[in-house]
C-alpha cells in the first residue's frame, strides 16, 4: 500500500465524472479537455484520455462529429448524448453524496483533532 | 550529423530524424501492446497517432525543420507512457503481467513481402513456423476437392490483417470513391486506386455485360447465371449502386492519400529493414527479460500457446461457417430477386393494366430490391468496418421499403379480389365424330413430357409458352362407366373473377380444343393464357363415358397422372370416387371397362386397396372380395 497508488485510485473515480462536465459545457475537442482539466490543475496524459474516450463513446455516453480544422485534418469533436445526459446526472448525486460525506467525516475529524490538541 | 527521412503519418507529410522516428515507433509499438485486448484498439491507437500528428505539425509550423528525439521525448511525456496511463478496468499489476504476455504473443498476419494471392498462405506458414508451399498445396487441394478452399481464402484474406498494417508511419490503403477521376460517382477509378491498376480496367468490367447485350438477344425464357454474366440484367447495375452506397469519397487530402496508398521509394524500403533489424534485438532483449522474470511459468507458456492456436482453428472454422452462412443468405436474397424478376414478364398473364400493373413494379423496386441492396451494403460494410452514422439513408431505405410493401399489399389485396367469385358451372358436350367405336384413345399435342425440362425457371402451370401465351394444364380427366353403349365426353369449365359474371366470362373464354379423330381422342396443349384472358385459376373437368366392354387408354405425353380419376362403376359422379393415391393406373396401358369398374386387359383392376386408408376402405373391399 503506497501513497501513489491510493492517490491515483481516487483520481481514476472522478475521471470520467470530469470529463463528462467539460463536455456537457459545449463540444469539445481532447485537447480542449486536457486544456481545461490543467487549468482546473488536474493533470492527466492524454494517453489516459483517448481510451477513456473511446470507452465512453462506446457506451454510448459521447457521440462525436468530424469537423475541419484551418490545421491539418479534420478533428473529433465530443459531444454528450442523452443516455451520457442521463448518466452525468447519476454520477453527479453519487459525487455531491460522497463529497458531503468526505467533508462531514473530515470536518468531524478536523474538530476532533482541534479539540484534542489545544 | 543525423539523417532526416519523410514519413507520411496520417495523412500529414512529416520530416523527421531516423532515430526520432524509431522512438516514434517504439512508443506507438507499446501502445499497441498495451490496448491489445481494448475493445475500440484501433481507434484508440489512431485518436492518439492523430494527436501525434497534429502535435508535429505545430512544431512544423512554428519553424522546426524536422522532428527531433526532443520533440518525441517531449510528445511522449505529455501523452504519457502506456505504464503511466491510469487505467481504469485493471490495477496496474494485473495489465503489467498481460502487457508482458502480450509481447511474446505471435499475431496472424497476411505476409506482403511474400504473396501470390493475398499473402494468406505465407501468413498461415509464418504463424505455424512451416514452408509456404504446404499451405499453398493444401489449399489448391481442398479447392479442387470441394471448391471451399476459395471461400475459405477470401474469408481469410478478409479477416486476417496485412504485415503493413504493422507498420508504423505508413497509412493503410483504404477503398474510397475518386471525385476527381470519375464518370459516374467515382466507384471504378477508387476501385482501380485501390488495387493499383488502371482505372479503365475496372471500368471495361462493369460495362461487358451492356456491351455483351448488343450479341445477346434478351431472351426471359431462359434464365439461369447468364443472367447475371451474360446478358443485358439488372446485376451489374445492383453491383454499381451497392459499391456507390458503401464506398465513401475521398475528401480531404488525407482520405486522398489513403486512397492511394504509401508511395513506396528506396528510402522508406531501407528504413523498414533496418527498423526490422533493431525490433528484432529489442524483441529478442525484452523476450530475455520476460524469460528471466517468468521462468517458472514457461510450461505454462507453451500452453498458452497451444490454447492459442486451438482457439485460432476454431476462430477460424466460425468465421468459415459464419461466411457460408452469410453467403447462402445472400445468395437466397439474390434468387429472390433473379426469381422475381424471371416472374415479371408473366405478369401481365395475371394482372390488370393500371394499378396493379404500377403496384407490381412497386413491389419488384421496393419490396424486393430495396433489401436486396440494403442488406448486401450492409454486410459489405461490416466486412470492410466502415463505420459511418448515415441515419438519412436509412431511413430512405425504410421508407423505400414501406412504399413496397404498401404495393404488395394493395396488389395481394387487389388480386385476391380478382379471385373472389367462381363461376356458375355447367357440364357440356363435346361432339364425337364416331361414338360408337371399341377403344378411344386421349392423346395431346405436346410431343414430349416437359415436366422436368432442365431450366431454372419451370412451372407445373406454365409448361408451355409460345410467343406471349402461356398454356395452362390445369385439366382434369375422370374417367366414369358410361351407362349407354358409347362414348361419350363432356368438359366443365370454371374459372373465378371479381363477380360471378367476370368468372363467368373467363371460363367461357377457356378454348380447349379436343378433337376425336378416329379412336385418337386429342387434347390441346393446355388452356392459353395470354394478355387478354389473364390467370384466374382456370380449370376445364374432362369426363369421358366409356361402355362396358370397351377400351380405354391415356398416352403418357398427356402427362396429367395427378389429375386423372377415376370414378366408380355406378357412374354416380362426385360423391363416390376413389382416391387418386389408391389406383396403379399407368399411362400408355390399355384399360377394359367392365361392371365393376375399369381392369387391365389380364384382368387386374386398375385400383390397389391399400389396407391403411380408413376413407373408402369398406367399399374397397367389397369391390374385390
Amino acid at each position: 500500500m503506497n501513497i501513489d497508488n491510493t492517490a491515483s485510485q481516487m483520481r481514476k473515480g472522478v475521471l470520467e465524472f470530469c470529463i463528462l462536465s467539460i463536455i456537457k459545457q459545449g463540444e469539445a475537442y481532447p485537447s480542449d479537455i486536457i486544456d481545461k482539466m490543467k487549468t482546473a490543475n488536474l493533470n492527466i496524459f492524454e494517453g489516459t484520455l483517448y481510451p477513456l474516450l473511446t470507452r465512453l463513446k462506446n457506451a454510448e455516453f459521447l457521440t462525436y462529429r468530424w469537423i475541419e480544422s484551418n490545421s491539418g485534418p479534420p478533428r473529433k469533436y465530443f459531444s454528450l448524448t442523452e443516455k451520457g445526459n442521463a448518466f452525468y446526472k447519476e454520477l453527479e448525486t453519487t459525487w455531491n453524496e460522497l463529497a458531503n460525506a468526505v467533508k462531514t467525516l473530515s470536518e468531524a475529524e478536523q474538530q476532533y483533532s482541534n479539540n484534542n490538541t489545544p | 550529423m543525423k539523417q532526416v527521412i519523410n514519413i507520411n503519418f496520417h495523412g500529414r507529410v512529416v520530416p523527421i530524424e531516423v532515430s526520432a522516428f524509431d522512438l516514434l515507433k517504439q512508443y506507438t509499438a507499446s501502445l499497441s501492446r498495451y490496448f491489445a485486448n481494448e475493445e475500440g484498439k484501433e481507434e484508440i491507437i489512431n485518436d492518439i497517432e492523430n494527436r501525434i500528428g497534429e502535435l508535429f505539425q505545430q512544431r512544423i509550423n512554428a519553424g522546426a525543420s524536422c522532428i527531433t528525439d526532443d520533440d518525441i521525448n517531449a510528445i511522449i511525456k505529455s501523452m504519457g507512457r502506456p505504464e503511466e496511463f491510469e487505467d481504469q478496468e485493471q490495477t496496474s499489476t494485473t495489465q503489467q503481467t498481460k502487457s508482458s504476455s502480450t509481447t511474446i504473443h505471435k499475431r496472424l498476419y497476411r505476409d506482403e513481402n511474400d504473396k501470390v494471392l493475398g499473402g494468406v498462405c505465407s501468413g498461415l506458414a509464418n504463424y505455424f513456423d512451416i514452408d509456404p508451399i504446404v499451405v499453398r498445396a493444401a489449399f489448391l487441394l481442398i479447392l479442387f476437392a470441394f471448391g471451399t478452399g476459395l471461400l475459405a481464402y477470401i474469408i481469410l484474406w478478409v479477416v486476417v490483417p496485412s504485415t503493413s498494417t504493422t507498420e508504423i508511419g505508413g497509412t493503410r490503403k483504404k477503398l474510397f470513391r475518386d471525385p476527381d477521376d470519375k464518370l459516374i460517382a467515382g466507384v471504378c477509378s477508387g476501385l482501380a486506386n485501390y488495387l493499383g491498376i488502371k482505372a479503365w480496367i475496372p471500368r471495361l468490367i462493369m460495362l461487358l455485360p451492356f456491351i455483351s447485350f448488343a450479341f445477346h438477344s434478351g431472351s426471359w425464357n431462359y434464365i439461369g447465371p447468364s443472367h447475371f454474366v451474360g446478358g443485358f440484367s439488372p446485376g451489374i447495375l445492383i453491383i454499381y449502386i451497392i459499391l456507390w452506397l458503401v464506398m465513401p469519397e475521398a475528401n480531404t487530402t488525407a482520405e486522398k492519400l489513403e486512397m492511394r496508398g504509401e508511395k513506396v521509394d528506396m528510402n522508406s524500403i531501407k528504413n523498414s529493414i533496418t527498423g526490422e533489424m533493431k525490433d528484432a534485438k529489442t524483441y529478442a532483449s525484452e523476450k530475455g527479460k520476460a524469460m528471466a522474470s517468468d521462468i517458472g511459468s514457461a510450461s505454462k507458456r507453451g500452453i498458452h500457446s497451444l490454447g492459442d492456436i486451438i482457439g485460432l482453428i476454431f476462430k477460424i472454422i466460425g468465421y468459415f461457417i459464419l461466411g457460408c452462412i452469410g453467403f447462402a443468405f445472400v445468395m437466397a436474397l439474390f434468387g429472390i430477386a433473379v426469381a422475381s424478376t424471371a416472374i415479371f414478364p408473366f405478369k401481365d398473364l395475371l394482372l390488370k393494366e393500371g394499378m396493379q400493373n404500377m403496384f407490381a413494379w412497386g413491389t419488384l423496386l421496393f419490396f424486393i430490391g430495396v433489401p436486396v441492396i440494403g442488406i448486401i451494403t450492409w454486410i459489405i460494410r461490416r466486412i470492410a468496418k466502415i463505420k459511418s452514422n448515415r441515419p438519412t439513408l436509412r431511413f430512405v431505405f425504410l421508407g423505400l421499403w414501406l412504399v413496397g410493401l404498401f404495393c404488395f399489399i394493395s396488389m395481394a389485396a387487389s388480386l385476391v379480389r380478382d379471385f373472389r367469385a367462381s363461376n356458375r358451372k355447367s357440364e357440356e358436350e363435346v361432339t364425337l365424330t364416331n361414338a360408337g367405336i371399341n377403344k378411344l384413345e386421349i392423346s395431346s399435342l405436346v410431343t414430349k413430357h416437359k415436366f422436368y425440362e432442365n431450366n431454372w425457371f419451370h412451372d407445373n402451370f406454365f409448361d408451355d409458352m409460345d410467343q406471349d401465351t402461356a398454356y395452362l394444364r390445369n385439366i382434369e380427366i375422370r374417367i366414369v362407366q358410361s351407362p349407354t353403349d358409347s362414348f361419350r365426353v363432356t368438359t366443365v369449365r370454371s374459372a373465378r373473377g371479381r363477380t360471378k359474371n367476370e368468372a363467368d366470362a373467363t371460363a367461357d373464354a377457356i378454348q380447349l380444343n379436343i378433337i376425336q379423330q378416329d379412336s385418337l381422342l386429342v387434347v390441346g396443349k393446355g388452356i392459353p393464357i395470354t394478355r387478354k384472358n389473364k390467370f384466374r385459376d382456370q380449370e376445364v373437368i374432362l369426363t369421358v363415358y366409356v361402355p362396358i366392354g370397351k377400351q380405354i387408354r391415356i398416352d403418357k405425353n398427356v402427362g396429367w397422372g395427378d389429375n386423372i380419376h377415376f370414378d366408380n362403376w355406378n357412374g354416380d359422379d362426385d360423391d363416390i370416387q376413389i382416391d387418386n393415391d389408391n389406383n396403379n393406373w399407368d399411362e400408355d396401358v390399355d384399360y377394359i371397362m367392365q361392371a365393376d369398374g375399369l381392369h387391365t386387359l389380364d384382368g387386374k383392376p386398375h385400383y390397389k386397396v391399400l389396407p391403411d386408408i380408413e376413407i373408402d376402405s369398406d367399399r374397397s373391399k367389397e369391390n374385390t372380395l
